[in-house]
Parts: C-alpha cells; structure tokens; sequence
C-alpha cells in the first residue's frame, strides 16, 4: 500500500536537535511481527506503539509534517523498513548517542557502516543493527586522533566528534582556564592609584600651571 | 698651558653628577618605562601571532581524514581558509603598522613642539592602549572578525603610538644637559629592549587564556602607564622653578659644558643666555617642519638613520626566521637567541655614548663603530652552526650596530635639537627627533619588503651583503659631518700642543 502522512500528524517544522528529515515517509500499520521494535516497546511502560512507532508518551516526541517531508526522532521510532529509502547519508544520525536498535530496509546498509553495531541480521527483506559500538575506542581503521586537548567521544552510529578535555575550551580548544579579571583590575587599579599619588606628591605638586 | 683642556674635560662628570636631583631620576625612570610600555605591546602582538592565526582559520584538512565535529569547535572561523593566508596578512598588518608609525612621528614631533608634551605623551599611550583593547580584545569577544577593520585599526594605533619616542627624547633632552647626555642616553635607550622582553613576558603569562588576555593585560598597563605620567611627569626644569638647561652657567669656566657636541662655529658667546627673570620670558616658538629640516645635520642623520635602521631592524626581525631556516633551531630558541642583539645594542650604545662624551665628539664613534660592524656582519654570515658562538657574534654585530642606531635615535637628536640656532628662540627638538625616527622608520619598513624579495630570490648570503651595503651608506651620508668633526678635533689638539 502506498505511503502516506500519517493521520492527525500536524503541519510545520519543529527545530529540534535530535529530528531527522527525510525524503521519505513513513508508513503507517502495525509493526510487523517479530519486530525488534515491537519488543523493545513491549519492555518500557513509558513507551507505546503507534502505528510502526514506538514512541513515548511526552508530547514532544511526536512525529509531524512540514513541508512535505516527514520529520521525525528515529532515537524512539527505529523501525523504516518498508520505506523508500535509498540512500540514508551518514551524517543523518549524527547526534543519536543512544540509538541502540534499528531496522532498515534491506537494501541499506547500517548507519555508519558494520563495523558501528555490534550486531547486523537480516530477515527476510530487512535489515535489523543493533548495539551501537563507541568507535572512540576501537583500534582499527578508524584509530581516531583528536587534536591537542580535546578527546574522542561517539557522536552517533559510525560517527565521532572530538570535544574539549579537562579545563580548555573555546575554539580549536585553544584556551585553559579563566582568567581572573577582578584580581588582574584591582591589582592594577590600586597599583596605579598608588604610583600616581605618589608621582604627583614628588614631582608635579610644585609645578607651575601648565 | 693645559687648563683650558681640563677644565673642559671636568664638566663631564661634575656636572652630571652635581645637578642630579630626585626630578632627573624620575623624569630618567618615568620616561623610560612609558616607552617600554609602548613597545611592549608591539611585542604582544609579534607573540600572539600563532594563536590568531589558529583563531581565524578552520582547522587543517591535511592532518585529519575526515571533518571534524563539532563544526562550531573546529571549522567555524572561516576569516581565512589557511595558516598560509592568515600569515601573510600578519605581515601585511606589520607593514601598515610600520609605515603609519613612520608617517605619525612626522607630525607628532611637530604637535608635541606645540602642545604640552606631557598632554600629548599621555593621550599617545592611552588612547593607544584603548585601540589595542578594540583590536585584540573586543573583537574577540563580539566574535566580530574583519580584515579591514583590523587594518584601519591598526594604522590608528600606529599614529597614536609615535606619540611616544618624539616627546620622551624631547623630555630627557630637556633635563639632562650635554656634558654626559651620551651616557645617560645610552643607558635610557635600553627602555625599548626592555619593553620587548616586558611584552613578551606578560604574553607568555597570560596567553593560555586565549590571545585577547595578551592584548587586554599589555593594553591595560599601558592604560595606566599613561596615568601616572599624566600625574607626575615634569617636561622641563622650569616647570619646578629650576634654571633651565643653558641658564645654569654664566660666566663659569663650564661655559660650553652645554653647547652642543654638533656646532658649526667654535667661538660663541653664552652671555645672551643668562638667566632672564621668568615673566619677561616668553614661551619659546616651535619651529616649522621645514625650518626643522633645514638644521645642519638634520637630513644627513636622517638619511644615515634610514639606512641603519634598515640593517638594525630588519636584522632584528629577521633573526629568528633566519635561524631557524638556516640552522633548523626551534623557534622558541631562535626567539631567546636574538636577544643577544638587543644586549649588544644596549651595551653599545652605553659606552659608545660614554666614549663619544669623553671625547666630545659623536661622528668618529660613529664612523668606527660601523666600520667594524662591516666586519662583524661579514663575519656573521659565515658563523658556523653552534649555538654559543652563534650568540657571541651575534652580540658583537648588536654591539657595532646597535650603538650607533641607540646613539643617533636619541643623543644625537637630542643634540640636533638644543643646537645654538634653536636655543633659547624656539623648541624644535621633538620635530628633529620626529624626522630622524619618521626617516628610520621608512626605511625599516622599506626593508622589511626588501629582505623578504631577497631571501626569496637570492638566499640569505645576499641579504647579508645587502645590509652591507647598508651599512656603508650610512657612513657615506654621516661623513660630511665626520670630516669637519676631525678637523677641528685635530685644529684643537694642534692649538694645545702649540701653547702647552
């Protein structure tokens, strides 16, 4: 059956972090059996299946239309097989730490690659990845190497980001620390107040108007 | 009969020691640190060069296989697209700086001549020190970053400090008479070395806050270098009621302890300038910028300043690059390594003052220096690759060259100032000074470029025989006044050995 937008789905863009945009949309029905998403909903009461969805039950994590495209927060709705979707680009997911389960149509390959997921089955016609590997500490093609003062920290399946360590921060992770203005001002203000009394008593108290 | 020649000799050390009061050493310490403090500053920004280049450009595609993330972290600083442009526009703002400064001491000798060189001194610093704050500070904190606001910026701060180098000679020429002006001046010239280590000093300090900390320390004690000077600065004896330089001796056997080391005529008379009660005084007219021009010595030391200049800071700032590419030192202990130079400079300029006091004349100390600164400079371009006799050699060029650069920037100009024609009728030693150091400015920045054209065409032996060259033109611009020195060193040497 053909895909269409999900009834009572509302209209406009919701700017938040953790939305995706597809090309595509998302069909609705029940979740097959024998879905991984069916049981991983099945497991948290404070999830419900709607439709192919496993959502939660805070508004906020409800799916909605803009433009005609469907946005929607595959950290809970991890089920798009099904869909026609050819090509998901790797930075889709970015930001998607705690992604740990998702079902693809079998055409597809995991985000992020294979080696992102610990485990990669196939039924049927889809594709099931599961267990998002931290690449951060693999040892193997993607040995990542941060610049100076920052550390290696998973950004999402197959995708690392680098972020300051200890107490630098700013851009590039140039800067440690802050710096101590009030001390840096009152050493200098009354530094300068002193010297300035005192040039002025030595030197210019007996100087005539100029 | 020796007494005359005694008795010329003697004022030397009597009177520099007899009318020191506690307002020389202040006017000597204040002076002294507000040009440090200004110089200290150009120094930051030599310094923080690396960490604004970091700042302006995205982070080097070569080194990592993929972006990386998060873009706002590592990529959003698109001002240029690499180290490589973001260098050659440092050097750009360097040159501006250069010639804006060359162009601002033109004009800040002639307004400090005019207006109270206390005002202007302390406006110079503190405005200075609030472009300072603008450009490396508040940019950084709005996030605003744009070429040609830092370009206009910094041809600001090159006006507003050439303030500083003008009215500090003028005021040291003001209190401390000829009879031993070689050596203090000398001994004061130091304060631009000293400002380079202070500068670099407070950078290192604070630079691991991020380079607008650099530039907010630098620019705040600046700020407050101004203040005080504002506060106790006295321009001239006569401000405290003490006999102005030239008043001091009447009829005394010191009466030429204060005609100046460059005199065209040997017989004057010094009665003229007996000391006049203070409101028949009137307030002495600044010269015009031509009239200033037109002194004897003013051009001919002017041109040989341009020319050495050229050799001493193109020398100085090339150093470390050259080292490091000819030797393959680090650039840190390239840095440490030149400051050998400055020590050289500052202990040539020292005794040459001493030597060019004693013998009252500054053209043959001069002249003998920068002879053997020709060998010096030979001999240094053939150092062999050691780090201690690299240093040595390098203090010795420091020594021949720096010297006579100290000597004619500051004792020499202060002479040109207070010279018999001007005496007494009209202030002009902030303009003499102004056009001295405006020509040697020109010429270092002129010579900034050239080294670069040079190196990149010729290699560095070149840039050697050019700073050679250098080197002997400004003997050939200073040997008018050399010959008639000599002459009469010799016509006075002739007269003792006659009568005595």
């Amino acid at each position: 059956q053909p895909c269409r937008p999900q009834a009572g789905s509302r209209s406009g863009a919701r700017h938040h972090r953790g939305w995706v945009q597809f090309g595509g949309l998302v069909c609705p029905g029940p979740v097959r059996n024998g879905s991984s998403v069916a049981g991983y909903c099945a497991a948290r009461p404070a999830l419900e299946l709607q439709g192919r969805c496993c959502l939660s039950r805070e508004p906020e994590l409800e799916l909605e239309l803009g433009n005609g495209v469907l946005m929607w927060d595959p950290s809970v709705c991890s089920d798009l097989t099904e869909n026609p979707l050819e090509n998901i680009p790797n930075t889709s997911f970015q930001g998607f730490t705690r992604l740990q389960s998702i079902s693809l149509p079998r055409a597809l390959e995991c985000p992020g690659g294979s080696m992102a997921w610990d485990l990669n089955t196939t039924h049927g016609d889809s594709r099931t990845c599961q267990g998002q590997r931290n690449l951060c500490n693999s040892s193997g093609e993607l040995a990542w190497l941060c610049p100076e003062n920052s550390q290696c920290s998973p950004d999402g399946p197959g995708l690392v980001q680098c972020m300051c360590s200890g107490r630098y921060h700013g851009y590039k992770c140039l800067r440690e620390g802050t710096f101590p203005l009030l001390l840096f001002y009152g050493t200098l203000g009354a530094v300068t107040t002193i010297l300035s009394l005192l040039a002025w008593g030595s030197q210019r108290r007996k100087a005539k108007a100029s | 009969m020796a007494v005359p020649r005694n008795l010329r000799r003697q004022p030397a050390n009597g009177s520099l020691v007899s009318h020191c009061t506690h307002h020389h050493i202040a006017v000597f310490l204040l002076t002294f640190f507000s040009y440090s403090l200004l110089h200290a500053s150009r120094k930051t920004f030599s310094n923080v060069k690396v960490s604004i280049s970091s700042q302006w450009t995205p982070s080097d595609i070569n080194t990592t296989t993929l972006e990386l993330q998060p873009y706002e972290l590592w990529n959003s600083s698109h001002l240029f697209p690499n180290a490589e442009e973001a260098t050659l526009f440092l050097g750009t703002l360097d040159t501006i700086f250069l010639f804006s400064y060359a162009v601002g001491l033109f004009v800040s000798g002639i307004v400090g001549d005019r207006l109270n060189l206390r005002w202007v001194l302390s406006f110079g610093m503190c405005s200075s020190a609030l472009v300072e704050f603008v450009f490396g500070t508040l940019t950084e904190w709005l996030h605003f970053y744009n070429k040609w606001f830092y370009c206009c910026l910094w041809v600001m701060n090159g006006l507003l400090q050439s303030t500083g180098w003008p009215c500090v000679v003028a005021i040291m020429g003001n209190w401390f008479g000829k009879a031993g002006r070689g050596f203090v001046f000398g001994l004061w010239s130091a304060c631009a070395s000293v400002g380079n280590i202070l500068g670099a000093f407070l950078a290192s300090c604070v630079l691991q806050y991020g380079y607008e900390y650099a530039f907010l320390v630098t620019a705040s004690v600046q700020f407050a270098g101004g203040i005080i000077v504002f506060f106790g600065l006295l321009i001239s004896p006569k401000e405290v009621g003490l006999p102005e330089l030239g008043e001091e001796q009447e009829g005394s056997a010191e009466e030429d302890a204060n005609k100046p080391l460059i005199s065209n005529d040997e017989d004057e008379d010094d009665q003229n300038y007996s000391i006049q009660a203070p409101d028949t005084r009137n307030q002495p007219k600044a010269i015009g910028f031509f009239q200033a021009c037109c002194l004897p010595g003013v051009v001919l030391y002017s041109l040989a300043y341009a020319c050495l200049k050229l050799v001493n800071y193109s020398f100085f700032f090339w150093l470390p690059f050259y080292l490091s590419e000819n030797f393959g030192w680090k650039e840190a202990e390239a840095d440490r390594l030149s400051i050998w130079y400055d020590v050289g400079g500052i202990v040539g300029g020292t005794i040459q003052g001493l030597i060019s006091d004693m013998l009252q004349k500054r053209a043959p100390v001069l002249a003998i220096s920068l002879l053997l600164a020709i060998g010096s400079l030979f001999g240094y371009s053939r150092s062999p690759n050691s780090k201690p006799i690299n240093a040595f050699i390098m203090a010795i060029t420091g020594f021949f060259i720096g010297g006579p650069s100290n000597m004619i920037s500051s004792a020499i100009s202060a002479d040109l100032g207070r010279q018999e024609l001007v005496r007494g009728n009209s202030e002009a030693l902030a303009t003499v000074t102004g056009i001295v150091d405006g020509t040697g400015s020109i010429g270092a920045a002129v010579g900034q470029y050239l080294v670069s054209l040079i190196q990149d065409n010729l290699g560095w032996m070149w840039v050697f025989y050019f700073f050679i060259l250098m080197t002997s033109s400004t003997i050939l611009f200073i040997s008018p006044l050399l010959v008639r020195e000599i002459r009469f060193l010799l016509h006075e040497r002739h007269l003792c050995t006659q009568t005595g």
